[in-house]
């Protein structure tokens, strides 16, 4: 019975050997870092192709590709699905304009802080809503979301209120000078670089296994060992910083901002689809979601000015029937059974 | 189930538009509702048993995602035909008022309430004794062993949401006679319809009377007793206070939150 | 950053960029503002096009959709900066106004604003943005002025309900200051939030005031709103006033019998004094909209135009397409037109034309106020 001195049959372990194994594991864990790398440089390369308005248009890709990194890992890898996710965007973005304007804060100083206050926020709403489930938790956090649009709507004395607030950017109340269209470019490709590399660092540590297990099956995940609240707060709390600091960019961009856009629910819809369509619980999904999405929405708003919204939601009626589990995981899917058909794709997720 | 809601946003803008018609057709609104429904049932139906029910095994926001598509097409399809014109439909009675001592009742928002009570009580005697109430009931708990006791699910799924369609149409009809509405009120429409159906609880027809019920009288009391511009905020609080007190609204049931999706 | 490219002013066409809410909630507008800039469009061209220093050049209006999104509406401007369009017609409402004039400003762009009336964006110091229409504060104000003139019995006390957003606040504040001036008892005002289709709670607090007039800062909806509602309430006011809502024939068309009598100000009527070369008198304007797009006029289209027939007029006057050029012309300009008289004042407003009054009159929005335009007389008390 004993095999123990037989060579067992090599089928995993590469010609070269062990230490060729290693290298060759290696180099798959760092490819997606050169990779990134590689996309970085381009995207600075790509700045000084652009003109003043298509840096902008750009700077909006990259803002959508943060957001959805920051959807991802508490929709994504934990499976919580926030609907609310906006809340945090517009508690930054509100943060920032009202240090700004009335402590007269830099804005480099009022970004960190926003982010940190939309953590604090999350904290505090995660504790006692991380406990529901499903449709539940979507509900509960859409309910946060546009219960703090009428709460930041009624604060007329702080925050302007439905007349809306503006970041001071001329004359002596001015703290930072405006970052104007080149500024905002490399602003907003440092938050989607930022979003990228969490993602990718959650992704591949026992963070990231220990939420992939709260998404799977959660009574197991904490029969582990794993204290699932603290995993699901603190994973809420980092996606809320993130965006967090996007939204303070976003305020400080638009100079004057406005209650009903800030906490916009639109916003938080479309960061779902692109992670959904990209491929939720991956690190490339979303990422590819948000270029795709938002590019493909500018393009058709700028060509078919009168049918774009109709086209667009054909496009993602076509994607969701034939990509349910986002183009990232179909490829995966693909490749590991090799059955590229998209139709025996529909079949699979078909009732 | 999720899809479900999803279909009030055209069904009520598409209703308010039906009964329109049939109000140009000399038909009271009131009984031009139940055509809207009709045609509206039909669409629902045939919308998901061909579209929806491809995605169904997905991840469960996938249909979400799928009706928001959807939702998308149809409001502007709206817009392009109908134009964004605001619509109203007029009858001589519904801004009537009963009086009663001080307080007055508006006939159009009594009527409406009085179809809101009596369509929720024909529902829950339909799911309750019905063969094909209990189907839809026996698919949502457990769909697997549905489907094993040789209920045609896709039938299921698709009578359901067009049940939703049909009553999301009457709904747009009743808005029509009291208030004003275009294509573009689709969204707000359609997200108190989400958060009165879980505030009052998934799973429970009595659910969404409930919660409709509840969030109107906050609404209400607020608007006595705070400034009116609280209103909305406060809708959402109480909202999120149920939620955190009781995890699956209401009146809902806790089986729906749990349930497998086979 | 790559260089921006050249004027977009090439042989014969001068191009103008406009940015319009198309989709989302304010598509309604947005059309209707479509519509006035494609008329004016329509006009110059038929007479040969702009004379610009002797040459006659062709209008060209490129229209973008904005999706009623302030930050969209902002990015436009960048975008049309970027293909050297340098002139701008403003999108719809003060918000996305008031995204754009930022913009403008920092590009060095030039924006005549046809439909954003909030005094707000005109206190910023913005040297180039100019509003053909009148500022919010006359919104109410004028209608509270036209009471005063002409209701009799004279009214003595004042409510205003008012919608949240900041252009109805502004239109509120200056309601209630003019009404303080003209000897009014002014209540306090009630707010809700914007877009709301119930308005009751407001009603019943005002109800047990008893007050004479009930004046609405409000837009269609909430407007359609206040007066559905305060007869399901019982509320019975000697007369009623609203912002925004009572021209649009949506209004009459929706409420019926109940809007009978309901006062309104508009930017524009058919009954405006005043022509101009490529309109005529606001007559000959209502009859070209109405051929057109088969519909009567509404003020939204009329401003629209006459934001274009300002920005012609300005580079006829400057002799050139240059912004710069422009906006000093525009800066100096003062003329009649069917829309009225259109000056601006230092800070780039238009205090110069009185926004009419008007009242619905078996199902007709007539000219009341000011008397010289007047195409019927007041009636006063407004309910039975």
């Amino acid at each position: 019975m004993s095999t123990s001195t037989q060579t067992p049959p090599s089928t995993n372990v590469p010609r070269q050997g062990i230490s060729g194994a290693m290298r060759s594991a290696q180099a798959r864990r760092l490819f997606p870092w050169v990779l990134g790398l590689v996309g970085l440089l381009a995207a600075l390369g790509l700045q000084s192709q652009l003109y003043s308005g298509q840096e902008r248009t750009v700077a909006t890709i990259f803002m959508f590709v943060a957001l959805a990194q920051a959807w991802n890992l508490i929709g994504g890898f934990a499976g919580y699905a926030s609907f609310g996710q906006v809340a945090f965007f517009g508690v930054g973005g509100y943060f920032t304009a009202v240090a700004m304007s009335h402590w007269h804060f830099s804005f480099w100083m009022s970004l960190l802080l926003s982010g940190f206050v939309a953590a604090l926020f999350a904290v505090i709403i995660g504790i006692p809503l991380l406990r529901l489930k499903g449709h539940y938790f979507a509900i509960a956090t859409l309910g946060v979301a546009e219960g703090m649009r009428e709460v930041v709507t009624n604060l007329t004395d702080l925050t302007g209120g439905g007349a809306g607030i503006t970041v001071p950017t001329v004359g002596n109340n001015a703290t930072t000078a405006y970052l104007g269209n080149d500024g905002f470019y490399l602003l907003f490709l440092g938050l989607a670089v930022l979003s990228v590399i969490v993602g990718g660092l959650v992704a591949r540590n026992k963070f990231g296994y220990a939420l992939r297990a709260i998404n799977q099956d959660e009574d197991a995940a904490a029969a582990l060992g794993i204290n699932t609240t603290r995993m699901k707060v603190l994973t809420f709390a980092l996606s809320g910083f993130i965006t967090g600091l996007v939204g303070a960019s976003y305020a400080f961009q638009q100079v004057t901002i406005f209650p009903e856009r800030l906490f916009d629910v639109d916003i938080t819809v479309l960061m779902i689809i692109m992670v959904i369509i990209g491929g939720s619980g991956t690190v490339l999904g979303p990422l590819l979601g948000a270029v795709a999405l938002q590019f493909l929405s500018e393009f058709l708003r700028q060509n078919f000015t009168n049918l774009h919204t109709f086209i667009l939601g054909a496009i993602i009626i076509v994607a969701v029937v034939l990509l349910p589990q986002g183009a990232v995981n179909y490829v995966r899917e693909a490749r590991r059974t090799k059955e590229f058909s998209l139709l025996a794709n529909v079949r699979k997720y078909r009732l | 189930m999720s899809g479900f809601l999803q279909a009030t946003v055209y069904g009520l803008l598409q209703g308010g538009l039906l009964a329109l018609v049939a109000v140009g057709f000399g038909l009271d609104p009131f009984l031009g509702m139940f055509v809207s429904a009709a045609v509206l049932f039909v669409f629902g139906y045939v919308l998901q048993r061909f579209l929806i029910n491809l995605v169904i095994n997905g991840p469960i926001f996938i249909t979400l995602l799928l009706t928001f598509g959807l939702d998308l097409m149809i409001v502007q399809g709206m817009n392009l035909v109908f134009s964004a014109d605001y619509r109203s439909i007029k009858t001589s009675y519904a801004s009537e008022s009963l009086a009663f001592g001080g307080v007055r009742v508006p006939l159009g928002r009594l009527l409406a309430f009085a179809l809101a009570v009596a369509i929720t009580i024909l529902l829950v005697a339909v799911v309750n004794r019905t063969r094909t109430g209990m189907s839809i009931l026996a698919t949502g708990m457990d769909r697997g062993a549905a489907r094993l006791m040789g209920i045609r699910a896709r039938h299921v799924y698709a009578l359901t949401f067009g049940i939703a369609a049909g009553l999301a149409g009457m709904a747009g009809a009743m808005i029509g006679t009291v208030g004003t509405f275009n294509p573009s009120a689709a969204a707000s429409f359609t997200l108190m319809s989400f958060v009165v159906a879980v505030l009052g609880g998934l799973g429970n027809m009595y659910g969404a009377l409930v919660g409709g019920l509840v969030i109107g009288l906050v609404q209400a009391w607020g608007g006595q007793y705070l400034p009116g511009t609280w209103v909305n905020a406060l809708a959402f609080l109480v909202l999120i206070v149920v939620l955190i007190f009781r995890p699956t609204g209401l009146v809902g049931r806790a089986f729906y939150a749990s349930r497998q999706e086979v | 950053m790559r260089a921006k490219s050249t004027n977009a002013a090439d042989s014969g066409t001068l191009a103008i960029g406009a940015s319009l809410s198309l989709t989302g909630k304010l598509a309604r507008e947005g059309v209707l503002t479509q519509e006035g800039y494609q008329l004016c469009q329509e006009k110059v061209n038929a007479k040969g096009g702009i004379d610009i220093g002797g040459t006659k050049v062709k209008l060209d209006i490129q229209y973008q959709d904005d999706t009623s999104k302030p930050d969209v509406a902002a990015q436009l401007v960048d975008q049309f900066n970027d293909k050297g369009i340098k002139l701008i017609l403003s999108s719809y409402g003060s918000a996305n106004t008031e995204a754009q004039a930022a913009v403008i400003e920092r590009n060095g762009q030039l924006m005549v604003d046809s439909a954003g009336a909030d005094n707000k964006i005109f206190s910023k110091g913005y040297k180039r943005t100019f509003a053909v229409l009148s500022p919010a504060t006359e919104y109410a104000a004028s209608i509270v002025k036209a009471i005063a003139e002409l209701a009799t019995p004279k009214p003595k006390s004042v409510v205003f309900l008012s919608a949240d957003d900041g252009f109805s606040k502004t239109v509120t504040e200056g309601g209630m200051k003019k009404a303080k001036e003209l000897g009014f008892t002014v209540l306090d005002p009630q707010y809700f939030p914007n877009g709301t289709s119930n308005v009751s709670s407001a009603l019943t607090k005002v109800k047990s005031q008893h007050p004479d007039v009930i004046i609405g800062s409000v837009h269609l909806v909430e407007g359609v709103a206040i007066i559905k509602q305060a007869k399901e309430l019982g509320v019975k006011p000697a007369g009623f006033g609203e912002s925004v809502a009572p021209p649009t024939p949506d209004f009459a068309k929706t409420l019926g019998a109940q809007a009978e009598n309901v006062l309104g100000s508009s930017q524009w009527t058919d009954a405006t004094k005043g022509t101009d070369k490529y309109f005529g008198s606001a007559k000959d304007y209502a009859k070209d909209i109405q051929a057109k797009y088969n519909h009567a006029p509404d003020y939204h289209n009329a401003e629209a135009s006459a934001a274009c027939l300002a920005l012609v007029l300005a580079a006829e006057k400057a002799g050139s397409s240059k912004a710069d050029a422009v906006r000093d012309a525009l800066s100096g300009l003062d003329t009649e037109s069917f829309f009225g008289k259109i000056k601006f004042d230092s800070t780039g407003q238009n205090l110069y034309k009185p926004m009419s009054v008007i009242q619905i009159q078996s199902g007709k929005a007539l000219t009341v106020w000011p008397t010289e335009s007047a195409e019927a007389k007041m009636i006063w008390p407004g309910t039975k």
